[in-house]
C-alpha cells in the first residue's frame, strides 16, 4: 500500500524510503506480520481467556489444546487413537492404560502413572464442570509406572471418549499440588506457556517444548500467542493487517474477510441445541407423549434453522458415523395437521409453560413459542440475565428449556439427560421401556453389540418425543494466509476453536 | 477554611463506600440461582452442588456471609474468586492499570481538545463558532463503540498507524502503551470532549463578558493574558464542578470501548465475574470503581474550594 502512494514521488525520494523500510522492516517491531511469518509465531484469537487452566476447567479447545494434551484422541472417523497412553483394554470393572515413555511436563515432572491418576482424581473431585462424567471412576491404581488402572463403579464404555475431550487433559502433578496451574498451564504439549513474553490480559505466549515427545518434526511453529480479543470486527481488523494469524469468527464478518485476498475462512460443525420437555412428570404439562410428539410436529425445525446462516436441520443428536446414529431415526417433519390430530387424542389439554431465554437464544426461543402457539401449546419466555439463565434453565423451574447437547457418546447423552436421575432430567421420570434398553446398553458394556443397542436408545427417545426438532450449528476459523497454511478443524469433534495445531505451518515454508 | 473543607469530605467518603458496598452485596445475593451452578455447569448433580455451596460458604446465612466479606475488606482482604480460586485484590490489581490507562487517556483527551474548542468557540462568534457547535454536536450523538470501530478500521487496518490490539502495559513498553492507547482514548473521550467543549463556551462566553475584562482590556493588559490568566480561570469552576460527571461517564463507557480495541481492563473482568457468577469479584471491582469515583470527587471538591472560595463551609 505504502509503495504504490510513493510510486508517484521523485526516484530518489522512493530509493530512499524503500531502503528507510528495509532498515525499519529488520530493526523495529512495526514490521509484526512480516516477522511473525518467518519467525514461525502463529498469533491464534479465541475471544477470552480461560478463568482458570487447571484440568477440568471449563476451557475452549483452542486455548487448552496448545500446553495440553489428553491420554487419546478420537480420529476423523470417531475412532479412539494413543496420545499420551499407547494401548488400553476396558472391562466392565475397569479401564487399564498403558502410557507412554519418554513424556515429560513442561516442568521437568515425568509422566506417570502417579501424574494421571493426580489429574484424574483433581477433575473428579474438584469443583469442576467435567467431574460429573468421571465420577464412575471408583479409584485410581497406579499399577507400575507406565500402567494405570481406572476402577468402575459401573460399566462405561464411554469413558475412554470423555478422556478424549477437552474435559480431560493431562497436567503436572506438580503444579496441580501447589494450585498455580490455574494460572499457569504446565502441561506435556508442543509448546510450554512462557510468562515472561506474555502480557496479563492481552496475550499468552507459548514456546516449543524442548523436551516434546513428539520431536520439533511434528509441529510447525516455533511459537504460539494467544488473544483475547472479544470483538468480531476488531479481530477481523488485527487478522487483516497480520496482528494474529488465526481468529475464530462470525458470519458477519465473511464480507470483510471475503473481500480480502489474504483471508480466508473454514467451517465445521461444532454447536448442537435441541428443546426438552422437562415437565414430564405426573400432572405436568408435557407428561403425555401425544402432547410432546404434536409439540415435535408443530416445530418447523427448517424455519429455526433459518434464524442463524450457519444452523443446519438434523434428525437426530447423533450424525452418521458416530456411536449411537440411528439410521431409522428421520425425526419429525413439520406436520400441523398432524400436531393437531395427536393433540386432538390427547383431550386437546390445556397447556401453558414457561421457558427462560438468554440474549443469545431468545429470537430462538420466541420462535418455538410461535410455533407451538399454533396449536394450542401457550409458551411464555421469560428473558433473563445469563447468569439467571445458566443456573435456571434447566432447574425444573421451567417447563421447556432449549439444551446444548455437547455430548459424544449415547452413554453420556442419556445419562446427561434422561436417565431417571440424569441432571437435565429434573422431573426425574424415565419410561420402563427406555430405562431397559439403556440398562443391556449399559451391561453390553465395549462389547460389539453395545453400538445396536445403544441405537435402540436413540430411537426410544425419538419414538418418546423426549427431544426433537435439533440444529446444529458451525464454528467458523478465519485465518490470514501470508502467515499461516495447512488450517484444519481438529478431528476431536464437537469442539468449538479446535483447530489442529500440529497441522498449522508457517507461510512460505 | 480548607481543612474544614477536606475533614467535611472525608467523613462523607467512608459511609458511601459502606453504602455501594452493602447494596452490591445485597443485589448479587439477590440474583437468582446459585454460582455453585455456573462453576459445575449443567451435569451438575444435587449432592456436588450442595458441596461447592458447602466449600464457598454459600449455605451460610446472609448476614454472617456479610458481615465476614465486610470485615475481611475493611482490612483490604476481597476474598477469593470462584472460579480460579485467586485473590480478588490481585485479579483487579492486573486489570487496574489498562482502565486507569483508558480513562486517563479520555480524561486527558476531553480536557484538552474540550477547553481547547471551547474556548476557539467563545473568541469567534459566527462561522467557526458554528462549525465547533456541529462538531460538538456530532461528538455528543456518537456512540463510543461505533465511533471506535471507525477508528480502528481507519487508522489501525487501512493505515496501520497504530496497532489493532491496543494495550501494552506503561512499564513493558511506554511508547508502545502510548500508540496503543491514541485510538482508545480519542474513542473515550470524544463525547466527553464535546461536553467540555459546550461547557467552557458557555462559561467561556460569560466570563469575557464580565466588567472587569473590559477593564483588564482598558488599561492595557495583553490580550491573551486576559484570555487565559483571567477569563479561562474563571470560566474553569463550572466545568471543573462537572469534571466528576464527566469522569463518571468515562469509567462507564470504558466497559465498551475496551471491547472494541481488546484493553484488559475492569470492564472485561466484570462482564465474565457476571456471567460466571463469579461474586467476590463483582463485588471487589464494584468496589474499586466506587473508590475511583469517590476518590477523584474528593479531589475535585477540594480543587474547586481552592478555586471558588464560596464553596467552602464556613
Amino acid at each position: 500500500m505504502k509503495s504504490s502512494k510513493n510510486s508517484t514521488k521523485p526516484k530518489a525520494l522512493a530509493l530512499a524510503s524503500v531502503a528507510a523500510v528495509m532498515v525499519l522492516a529488520g530493526c523495529s517491531g512495526n514490521a509484526a506480520s512480516q516477522d511473525k511469518s518467518t519467525s514461525g509465531t502463529l498469533a491464534a484469537n479465541w475471544g477470552g481467556f480461560p478463568e482458570s487452566w487447571a484440568p477440568g476447567a471449563e476451557m475452549e479447545a483452542g486455548y487448552m489444546r496448545v500446553p495440553y494434551e489428553n491420554l487419546v484422541a478420537l480420529d476423523g472417523q470417531g475412532e479412539i487413537t494413543p496420545m499420551l497412553a499407547t494401548k488400553w483394554e476396558q472391562t466392565d470393572k475397569a479401564l487399564t492404560l498403558t502410557l507412554r515413555e519418554g513424556v515429560t511436563f513442561h516442568d521437568g515432572t515425568p509422566f506417570d502413572a502417579d501424574a494421571v491418576k493426580v489429574n484424574l482424581e483433581s477433575i473428579r473431585d474438584g469443583k469442576t464442570a467435567y467431574a460429573g462424567p468421571l465420577k464412575v471412576i471408583e479409584s485410581v491404581d497406579a499399577v507400575d509406572a507406565h500402567t494405570v488402572r481406572l476402577n468402575l463403579s459401573e460399566p462405561s464404555p464411554s469413558l475412554i471418549t470423555q478422556l478424549s475431550t477437552r474435559g480431560a487433559p493431562m497436567g503436572s502433578p506438580k503444579a496441580i499440588k501447589a494450585g498455580t496451574i490455574a494460572q499457569t498451564p504446565v502441561g506435556t504439549g508442543p509448546w510450554a506457556y512462557d510468562a515472561k513474553s506474555s502480557t496479563k490480559g492481552t496475550r499468552m505466549t507459548f514456546e516449543y517444548y524442548d523436551g516434546y515427545w513428539g520431536g520439533a518434526d511434528s509441529v510447525g511453529f516455533q511459537t504460539v500467542e494467544l488473544y483475547a480479543i472479544p470483538e468480531d470486527n476488531a479481530a477481523t481488523g488485527a487478522l487483516a493487517t497480520g496482528e494474529i494469524s488465526l481468529t475464530d469468527t462470525e458470519t458477519t464478518q465473511f464480507s470483510r474477510i471475503e473481500s480480502n485476498a489474504s483471508l480466508k475462512h473454514l467451517s465445521y460443525p461444532a454447536i448442537r441445541n435441541n428443546p426438552m420437555f422437562f415437565d414430564r412428570g405426573e400432572g405436568g404439562a408435557f407428561e403425555d407423549v401425544r402432547v410432546r410428539q404434536a409439540a415435535c410436529y408443530a416445530l418447523n425445525t427448517e424455519e429455526i434453522a433459518k434464524l442463524e446462516p450457519d444452523f443446519k436441520v438434523r434428525s437426530q443428536h447423533f450424525s452418521e458415523g458416530e456411536p449411537g446414529y440411528n439410521p431409522d431415526v428421520t425425526g419429525y417433519t413439520h406436520d400441523l395437521a398432524k400436531a393437531e390430530a395427536l393433540m386432538a387424542e390427547a383431550g386437546n389439554p390445556e397447556v401453558e409453560v414457561e421457558m427462560i431465554a438468554a440474549p443469545f437464544n431468545e429470537k430462538q426461543m420466541q420462535v418455538y413459542a410461535e410455533q407451538l402457539g399454533k396449536i394450542g401449546i401457550k409458551v411464555s419466555v421469560q428473558p433473563a440475565a445469563p447468569p439467571q439463565y445458566f443456573s435456571q434453565w434447566n432447574s425444573g423451574r421451567y417447563g421447556l428449556g432449549l439444551g446444548s447437547n455437547d455430548e459424544l457418546t449415547p452413554y453420556d447423552w442419556y445419562q446427561a439427560w434422561f436417565a431417571e436421575e440424569a441432571p437435565g432430567n429434573p422431573a426425574h421420570v424415565e419410561s420402563a421401556e427406555l430405562k431397559k434398553a439403556a440398562d443391556a446398553a449399559i451391561a453390553a458394556g465395549a462389547s460389539d453389540e453395545a453400538d445396536a443397542l445403544w441405537q435402540d436408545v436413540t430411537k426410544i427417545i425419538s419414538d418418546e418425543a423426549l427431544t426433537c426438532a435439533h440444529v446444529a450449528g458451525e464454528e467458523l476459523i478465519a485465518w490470514n494466509t501470508k502467515v499461516v497454511t495447512d488450517v484444519k478443524p481438529s478431528t476431536q469433534p464437537w469442539e468449538t476453536n479446535a483447530i489442529d495445531y500440529k497441522a498449522l505451518r508457517p507461510a512460505g515454508k | 477554611m480548607m481543612g474544614k473543607l477536606i475533614a467535611y469530605r472525608l467523613a462523607l467518603v467512608l459511609p458511601q463506600l459502606a453504602l455501594v458496598s452493602l447494596l452490591v452485596f445485597f443485589l448479587t445475593y439477590l440474583v437468582p440461582g446459585s454460582p455453585a451452578a455456573a462453576i459445575l455447569g449443567a451435569g451438575a448433580t444435587p449432592e456436588s452442588l450442595a458441596q461447592v455451596e458447602s466449600d464457598l460458604g454459600l449455605d451460610q446465612p446472609f448476614a454472617e456471609r456479610l458481615v465476614d466479606w465486610f470485615g475481611a475488606a475493611l482490612t483490604g482482604d476481597l476474598g477469593l474468586s470462584y472460579s480460579n480460586s485467586l485473590p480478588v485484590s490481585d485479579l483487579i490489581a492486573e486489570r487496574l492499570p489498562a482502565t486507569l490507562s483508558l480513562v486517563g487517556g479520555g480524561l486527558v483527551f476531553a480536557g484538552v481538545f474540550g477547553i481547547l474548542l471551547g474556548v476557539l468557540a467563545a473568541l469567534r462568534p459566527g462561522p467557526l463558532d458554528r462549525a465547533i457547535n456541529g462538531v460538538t454536536s456530532l461528538g455528543l450523538a456518537i456512540p463510543e463503540f461505533w465511533f471506535g470501530l471507525i477508528l480502528s478500521l481507519v487508522f489501525a487496518v487501512q493505515l496501520g498507524w497504530v496497532p489493532v490490539v491496543a494495550y501494552t502495559p506503561l512499564v513493558e513498553d511506554p511508547a508502545a502503551w502510548f500508540t496503543g492507547m491514541i485510538l482508545p482514548s480519542v474513542a473515550l473521550g470524544a463525547p466527553a470532549a464535546a461536553m467540555v467543549a459546550r461547557q467552557t463556551r458557555g462559561a467561556m462566553a460569560k466570563s469575557l463578558r464580565a466588567p472587569y475584562i473590559d477593564n483588564l482590556t482598558a488599561v492595557g493588559v495583553p490580550r491573551t493574558r486576559v484570555v487565559v490568566r483571567y477569563a479561562l480561570k474563571n470560566a474553569m469552576i463550572p466545568v471543573l464542578a462537572s469534571t466528576g460527571l464527566t469522569l463518571r461517564i468515562l469509567i462507564g463507557a470504558s466497559f465498551v470501548v475496551e471491547t472494541v480495541f481488546a484493553v484488559p481492563g475492569l470492564g472485561e473482568l466484570l462482564l465474565h465475574s457476571v456471567i460466571g457468577k463469579d461474586f467476590p469479584v463483582v463485588q471487589g471491582a464494584v468496589l474499586v470503581v466506587a473508590v475511583l469515583v469517590i476518590g477523584v470527587n474528593l479531589v475535585l471538591d477540594v480543587g474547586y474550594g481552592l478555586l471558588d472560595p464560596k464553596v467552602r463551609p464556613q
